[in-house]
């Protein structure tokens, strides 16, 4: 994102968005390079790998169909965020993901996570630990707001910048910010917490 | 030497955005804090390796399906043909149209006349005293009457054809 202000600030943005134009024209290619990512970010917003998928392909879409929209001021990785972000907060409020996630259980499927997570080089004990300690951080994840357990996953999981982060959900950088403090220290208190 | 140690506030402050160099330098000499942040930061760290693993493995079983875009842009290029192709038939519609305004127009055909003109012409043919086939008794008639109007009544060529004594 710095970079792409400081070619903003050359006037050089011209060739670097001309690229990025491109890049959105060849919608197999896009997919190849963001699916994942994306995949990523919906599944762990939305904890269903079916409807993950659906967003995942729903935002390829969308992204191709307003393309022309695309300004060129972010990059496409936060465009393509924002898309999925729009996205999946639809598919939280729909009254069907609010049924599932009602009769669901969330400490299964974390449960489930533990197991495949791989821990080369822990003893049994340590990675029992490890194990637990994820649990809880899985938990206090998911029970968190959905701003604050968003920002926390592209800051925490996707690795964004703040100012990417604050493009892609369509917020200043001090709210951000205020949205991790407040994730973090719900997470340090699960942490804390005896199960 | 420290005089306390960071609230939750700065080590969460720390692990967000590590470029705050006073919260380095305390982290540098604080084994208290150091472990404290460690202790978050490695709780996030494993639930980032899960959450990737997850990711990765659960996309591994799902087929790739692009979404299927119907809409095709046209290549730049086969715009630029296009244009290329159309400006010289505009520039040969633009000259010749001088020539097409300036030739004459064809007569108007009958039925354009309108109903008024019409019952004009006819008003002035009933006006004439004398029908257009006997028009040319009338010059005979004018020709004579000023020597002799009782003479000569009818003329074929210049022989009298009826003679009065």
């Amino acid at each position: 994102m710095e970079a792409l202000e400081q070619l903003i600030q050359a006037g050089e943005l011209s060739p670097v968005r001309d690229r990025m134009i491109a890049e959105l024209e060849d919608v197999t290619t896009l997919c190849a390079t963001y699916r994942s990512r994306i995949y990523r970010y919906a599944l762990l917003s939305l904890r269903d790998p079916d409807l993950a998928d659906s967003v995942t392909q729903d935002c390829f879409l969308r992204a191709y169909k307003a393309r022309d929209e695309f300004r060129g001021d972010c990059s496409l990785a936060t465009w393509l965020t924002r898309i999925a972000t729009n996205l999946i907060r639809d598919a939280v409020r729909s009254r069907k993901f609010q049924f599932w996630k009602m009769v669901s259980s969330t400490a299964v499927e974390a449960g489930a996570m533990a197991d495949r997570l791989r821990a080369p080089g822990l003893s049994a004990e340590s990675s029992l630990v490890v194990k637990e300690e994820l649990l809880k951080v899985w938990d206090a994840v998911g029970a968190l707001p959905g701003k604050q357990r968003t920002v926390f996953l592209l800051r925490f999981v996707e690795e964004m910048e703040l100012s990417e982060i604050a493009t892609a959900m369509g917020l200043h950088v001090g709210t951000v910010k205020s949205h991790l403090h407040r994730a973090l220290a719900a997470v340090r208190k699960g942490m804390e917490s005896t199960k | 030497m420290k005089t306390s140690h960071l609230t939750t506030w700065e080590q969460e402050e720390y692990i967000i955005n590590r470029r705050a160099p006073q919260l380095l330098r305390h982290l540098a000499e604080c084994a208290e804090c150091r472990a404290a942040v460690a202790r978050l930061e490695h709780g996030v760290s494993i639930f980032r390796h899960a959450a990737v693993e997850w990711s990765a493995q659960s996309l591994a079983t799902r087929p790739e399906s692009w979404p299927t875009v119907s809409r095709k842009r046209l290549p730049v290029h086969a715009l630029r043909w296009a244009f290329a192709a159309v400006v010289p038939l505009l520039l040969l519609v633009l000259a010749l149209r001088p020539f097409h305004l300036s030739s004459p127009r064809p007569a108007q055909p009958a039925a354009a006349i309108s109903d008024d003109a019409l019952l004009e012409q006819v008003d002035e043919q009933l006006s004439v005293a004398v029908p257009s086939s006997m028009e040319s008794l009338t010059h005979l008639v004018s020709a004579d009457s000023g020597s002799n109007p009782g003479t000569a009544a009818y003329t074929r060529g210049s022989k009298p054809i009826v003679q009065t004594n």
